[in-house]
Order: structure tokens, then C-alpha cells, then sequence
């Protein structure tokens, strides 16, 4: 039986409404100041005009669009294929192996890095007549041409991305109970059987969190893209953050922005509720 | 419950409180201007200026540098609402200025060019640049004239001399190439527009100025063939990897291109590399496409500096555009950066800078607005795309006019 001091229950929306105001005051009011103008014609100065649907008629029309969203696409794939794969595969190799924690060392240190820090480091590898084109000995023009640009932001971004995941697959390892694999083991079970069929399934909460995580990310990718390419040349590289950035604040079309605010909102939402609901399911 | 709600309201003052700010109207008497700018490289001049201002008037100045021009638009629009204003700022002329003077953001200053002009420090042909609706807002930050940088030694070592006419220089550009140096630099990003509109404004300027207020179309025949012209160019070889991210000045000094297409202004990233006007590199005004026009198109810009109709010291802020405008101040101004000055009394140290300033104020040439000004900024956007696409893939050009023609065709119609 809990008791409940009279004071404590008294003053109880007090306690919370610091806390709730910032909430509403800087995540639900701008949210539904955005929703609106979406529905408006705005340029930043003049006040808002109604414009209904228009900004989401001409989205749909917008061939820019589905470049935007063919790239996050591939964000969203690349992420899971690069940085998620690649980190549970390091986890895997390195993580009951004799200082497997200096193995991973390497693959963490990137992750110190902001995202437009991270670009501009990669900028003069990867721009033509760069690093990268002198150590290969190629002249491709990384940061030109479609996907072969966006795959190569890929790469940045995996490079800055592996070590973190890693370390929560590290750490998802470190926590499943011993006995399932040491009796799995005397069964017989060993390498990739062991790991498909015992491993993998005790870690199916911890990979729930680190797809959950990198699934949004990657939805929502933008430092990266605009420094290294601002989303072109000719647009070719705008994910769908890169087009709401753009649209907003460099054509001052703030209701059309709004409306692709709007929308990676949706997609964003959709796709964590479908991935999350699908693991509880499961 | 009712104690509870009281606390929540309590609290929910507090907030409110703690983020209203003090507001109030007042006006301030200050000492130091705050002068925002969207050219960071330039922080160092500005500086200099202000220690200037402190010391001929008694009003000092502190720059504030943004690098990303959208970023610093988008600030300076959202002042406008909130306590944190700048006393100076700089912007854009032409359609982005019509916009702020319309929300009636930005000092009057009709009575400041009346007696600059009087005075000698400023020339009436650069008031239409400041006037909407019969009054002028702002003052010139700067100005600039474009023409082609050119790399001396390179010059020099394949016998070359500054083209007077397109022949000439298409004949240069072949006689580098041949020798296995880059004539021209061009970019993807941002300053793609730079061909066209040099292109557009050699070959008929007038329809450069219909395309600019929506009288004629991207997909008119005149504007294809300039972007045929264009891709000619660049199918010859004649252009830098547009993908190439080396600075321009650096791109000048190491002589990765013989020939940069910019504005004058470009003559302080020469001053920043420690390059010599007439040893290290040369300016030339570039030549028109088409013979028969009557005057050399040239293309100008002019930046203002502004000060807000609502400034915390408007006295203060104004007495600074004031002098900002007198020859004192432009001579450092000038001086410091290696530029062109908007008084026409500044005597301009560079000489083919000196002259390009003379001849233009005489009447030689036709200035042309430049593309970044004279295009509304919905369409700009989509036209910076649009080119940045093309000089990647040449092919493209007639799908990169239907795409910007498309968004021009929606702002025109809500514009006329």
C-alpha cells in the first residue's frame, strides 16, 4: 500500500508545469505554428496568407520531390546496410576477443564529431581534384553525380556512425544470459548457426532500439548533405531536410517549406510507429 | 486544487516573464553600432572601419560575419520580430530590399543621398539601385563592376594579351587549352549563375532585363542559344571541373584556371594571397558576344548598408550611414580591401580597377544588374539549381530553362 503526502498531491501540477510548458512552449507550439503555415503563403516578413492545400498540391507536383525522396531512401537503406550492419558485424568480432575494446577504439573516435564538422573534413577528400581522387589514382568527381554522391556521404556518415553502433551492439552482447549460448554450444551449435539462431534473437530488444534510432536519423539527415553538396549539384543529393531547409530559408517560400516540414514529420512518424509496432508485435 | 493551479499560473509567469525580454521603445543614446553582415571573410575591414568611426565621429561600430548568406537572411528577418536588432545591416538591392521597405522595416534615408549627392559623395546614376517608390533606402556598402581575372604569368608565358573582342578570347581560351592550362573557372554551387548572366548580358542585354521582370521566358530562343554558347564552352574543355572546390583566389594564385569571371571585389582575395596588380594577375573587361551592340555590357552590383525604421538610436544609426558615404571613410574602406569605391571622389589605387570606374561613371558601358539582384528570390533559387545542374551535365540545358521557367511562370503570376 503506497501513501501519498497531502502537500506532494496538492502542488503536483505545479511540480510538472515547468517541465510541461517547455515541452508545449518549444516542441508542440512551434510543431503546430509549422502545420499551420504550411497551409499559407509566407515569406518570412509579410504576414502569413491563407493558401489551403496549395504549398501540398504543388509538393506532390514538384519532381524535386521524389528526387528527395529516391536519396532519403537510400539514407534510410544505406544507414541500415553501412553503419547499423557494419557495427553489429565489428560487435560480433571483436567483442569475446582479447582486448576487443582497443579494437573498437578507431571506430568511436569520429563520433565525437558534429555532422557539418564531419563534412568539412571530408570536403577536400571528397571534391574533385581531392584527396580522394590523388590517393586512387581516378578522376571522379565524388560529390557530382547521382547516387554516386549520396553513397559517398554514405561512407562519411558511416564512418562517423560504425563505432557508436558498435557499441550498443557491444553492449546488447555483453548482456544476453550466457547460459542459452553455452548450452546452444553443447548442442553443437557454433559460428553463424550459433549466432542466427541463439545470438541474434536474445539481442532483439537492444537491435529494436539502434534500428529505431538510426531509422530516424537517417530520415531526417541534413548537416552532412548541406555542407558537402548544399544538395546538388542541380538538386541531385536533397534528402527530404535538405529540401525543407532550402525551400524555407533560401527560396523564403516558408509555407512551401512548412508543407515538406509537414510531410518529413509523417514519413518520419510512420516509419518509426510501422518499425516500432512491428517489434512489439513480434 | 485550486493552491495547484495557482502554482502552475505562478510558474507559467515566471516563464513568460523570463522569455518576454525587457521590450520597451525608448530610444537609446549609443556609443558602439552593432553591424551585422553576411561577409565573415570581411570581419578584419569592418574592424577597421569601426576604430575609424570611433575616432573621426566618435561612434564605433562592432561587425558581426555570417559565411552562409541564407542563414543570415533568415536572422535578420526574424529581428524584425524580436529585441534582438541589429543597428546596421547589410542585404541585397533590388527585389530582396523591395521586400523589407514594403514591411516598412528599413530607414528613409532620401534625405542622406540628397546631400551625398550634393556633396559630391555619391553619384545620382547609383540612386535607382536605392529608390522604391520615389525614396531611397540604405547607402552602398560597396560596389562592384564584374570582369575577368586573369593570371598574368600564364598570360605572359603563352604570349597572350587582354581580348578585346569574343573572337579574342575564345581564341585565348583555345591557346591555353592547347597548352594544357584551364582557361575559365565556373562552379555548381551558388555563384553558377555567373556564365549566364555575363553570357546573356553580351549577347542581348535586353532581354536580360525583360527575363529579369518577367517579360520574356527562360525558353525563349535568345536564351537557349546563350546556353548553347555556354555548353559550346564547356564541350570544348574550356572550364575547371565545376566540382572543384578550391577557392577562387586559390584557384587564380596556383593557376588552376587562367581566367576568373567575378566582381571586383574579387581584388581583395588577390590583396589576401599577397598578389600583385600587373605582375601577378590582371582584370579586363570582358568583351561582348555580340559585335553590333552599341555599348560593352557590364555587369554591376552595389550591397547596401541599412539601418532599421525602428533602430534603437536612429540618430546614431544614421549618422553612421552618413558617414559611411564621405570620402574619409570610403578611402579605408576602399583602400584596405583593394576595391572600387561608390564616392566617385575615392581615387581608386588599382589601376585597371581605377579605370573601369572612370569609364563606367562616363558613361562607356551599359551596366547590367547582376543576375543575384535582378532576379526575384524564388526563382533565383530555382535558377542556381537549374545551372548548377547544367555545368555538370551540359546536356540538360533546355530541361534546366522549362524548370526555372516553371517557378518563374508561379512567381509572375502573383507578382506583375
Amino acid at each position: 500500500m503506497t501513501t501519498r503526502s497531502p502537500i506532494l498531491g496538492r502542488f503536483r501540477y505545479g511540480y510538472v508545469a515547468p517541465a510541461a510548458l517547455l515541452v508545449a512552449g518549444l516542441l508542440y507550439a512551434p510543431f503546430v505554428w509549422t502545420a499551420y503555415l504550411s497551409l499559407t503563403r509566407y515569406d518570412g516578413l509579410a504576414p502569413p496568407e491563407w493558401a489551403g492545400l496549395a504549398n501540398f498540391g504543388k509538393l506532390f507536383d514538384d519532381p524535386a520531390l521524389l528526387t528527395s525522396l529516391r536519396n532519403t531512401l537510400l539514407w534510410v537503406v544505406g544507414t541500415m546496410v553501412l553503419p547499423v550492419g557494419l557495427g553489429l558485424l565489428v560487435a560480433v568480432l571483436s567483442h569475446d576477443i582479447k582486448g576487443g575494446a582497443w579494437y573498437r577504439v578507431p571506430f568511436m573516435l569520429p563520433y565525437a564529431l558534429s555532422g557539418a564538422g564531419l563534412a568539412l573534413v571530408w570536403s577536400p577528400i571528397l571534391s574533385h581534384g581531392g584527396i580522394a581522387n590523388v590517393l586512387l589514382g581516378v578522376d571522379t568527381a565524388f560529390l557530382q553525380s547521382a547516387p554516386v554522391n549520396t553513397l559517398a556521404m554514405l561512407l562519411v556518415w558511416t564512418w562517423q556512425q560504425l563505432g557508436v553502433n558498435t557499441l550498443l551492439f557491444v553492449v546488447g552482447l555483453q548482456s544476453i544470459p550466457k547460459e542459452p549460448i553455452e548450452a546452444a554450444r553443447l548442442d553443437g551449435a557454433s559460428g553463424w548457426r550459433l549466432f542466427r539462431h541463439i545470438t541474434w534473437p536474445l539481442m532483439r530488444p537492444l537491435t529494436a532500439v539502434v534500428v529505431g534510432l538510426a531509422l530516424v536519423a537517417s530520415l531526417k539527415t541534413f548537416d552532412i548533405v548541406w555542407v558537402l553538396t548544399q544538395g546538388g549539384p542541380g538538386r541531385n543529393s536533397e534528402t527530404l531536410a535538405v529540401t525543407m531547409y532550402k525551400e524555407t530559408f533560401v527560396a523564403s517560400d516558408y509555407g512551401y517549406g512548412s508543407a515538406v516540414a509537414v510531410m518529413l514529420t509523417v514519413v518520419t512518424g510512420l516509419a518509426s510507429y510501422l518499425y516500432l509496432k512491428r517489434q512489439v508485435a513480434s | 486544487m485550486i493552491r495547484s493551479g495557482m502554482a502552475t499560473l505562478g510558474v507559467a509567469a515566471l516563464f513568460l516573464a523570463a522569455c518576454g525580454g525587457t521590450g520597451g521603445g525608448t530610444p537609446q543614446k549609443k556609443t558602439e553600432l552593432t553591424l551585422y553582415n553576411d561577409k565573415g571573410a570581411w570581419t578584419k575591414y569592418f574592424d577597421e572601419m569601426g576604430a575609424l568611426s570611433k575616432q573621426q565621429i566618435g561612434l564605433g561600430m562592432k561587425p558581426t560575419g555570417y559565411t552562409d548568406s541564407a542563414q543570415y537572411q533568415a536572422f535578420i528577418k526574424a529581428s524584425f520580430r524580436t529585441n534582438v536588432k541589429p543597428d546596421l545591416f547589410t542585404w541585397q538591392t533590388g527585389g530582396m530590399l523591395a521586400e523589407i521597405v514594403k514591411q516598412k522595416q528599413v530607414a528613409d534615408t532620401t534625405a542622406l543621398w540628397q546631400e551625398a549627392i550634393k556633396a559630391g559623395d555619391l553619384s545620382q546614376d547609383l540612386a535607382p539601385y536605392y529608390t522604391i517608390d520615389g525614396k531611397q533606402y540604405c547607402v552602398p556598402m560597396n560596389v562592384a563592376y564584374w570582369g575577368m581575372f586573369y593570371n598574368k604569368k600564364l598570360f605572359d608565358q603563352h604570349g597572350l594579351k587582354p581580348p578585346t573582342t569574343w573572337d579574342e578570347l575564345v581564341k585565348a581560351a583555345a591557346t591555353l587549352k592547347k597548352a594544357g592550362v584551364t582557361p575559365f573557372y565556373h562552379t555548381s554551387v551558388l555563384f553558377s549563375f555567373v556564365w549566364f548572366e555575363q553570357l546573356m548580358a553580351g549577347s542581348d542585354p535586353d532581354l536580360y532585363d525583360r527575363l529579369s521582370t518577367g517579360k520574356a521566358k527562360y525558353t525563349d530562343p535568345g536564351v537557349v542559344q546563350v546556353m548553347e554558347k555556354w555548353k559550346e564552352l564547356i564541350d570544348a574543355g574550356y572550364f575547371v571541373n565545376p566540382g572543384d572546390k578550391t577557392d577562387p583566389g586559390d584557384v587564380m594564385k596556383n593557376g588552376k584556371a587562367a581566367m576568373i569571371s567575378l566582381g571586383t571585389w574579387f581584388n581583395t582575395s588577390m590583396t589576401q594571397r599577397n598578389m600583385k596588380a600587373g605582375t601577378d594577375y590582371g582584370f579586363f573587361v570582358i568583351p561582348n558576344v555580340n559585335p553590333a551592340l552599341p555599348k560593352t555590357s557590364v555587369i554591376f552590383e552595389s550591397g547596401p548598408l541599412c539601418s532599421l525604421a525602428k533602430a534603437a538610436d536612429p540618430d546614431a544609426s544614421t549618422k553612421y550611414l552618413k558617414w559611411w558615404t564621405t570620402a574619409e571613410a570610403q578611402e579605408k574602406w576602399a583602400t584596405t580591401r583593394g576595391d572600387v569605391s561608390a564616392n566617385p571622389k575615392v581615387e581608386i589605387k588599382d589601376e585597371a580597377l581605377g579605370q573601369i570606374t572612370k569609364d563606367a561613371g562616363s558613361g562607356k558601358y551599359r551596366l547590367v544588374n547582376r543576375y543575384f539582384e535582378a532576379t526575384p528570390p524564388p526563382v533565383l533559387t530555382a535558377a542556381l539549381d537549374g545551372f548548377g545542374k547544367f555545368v555538370t551535365e551540359p546536356g540538360t540545358y533546355k530541361d534546366v530553362l522549362a524548370t526555372i521557367q516553371k517557378e518563374a511562370d508561379e512567381y509572375w503570376s502573383t507578382h506583375q
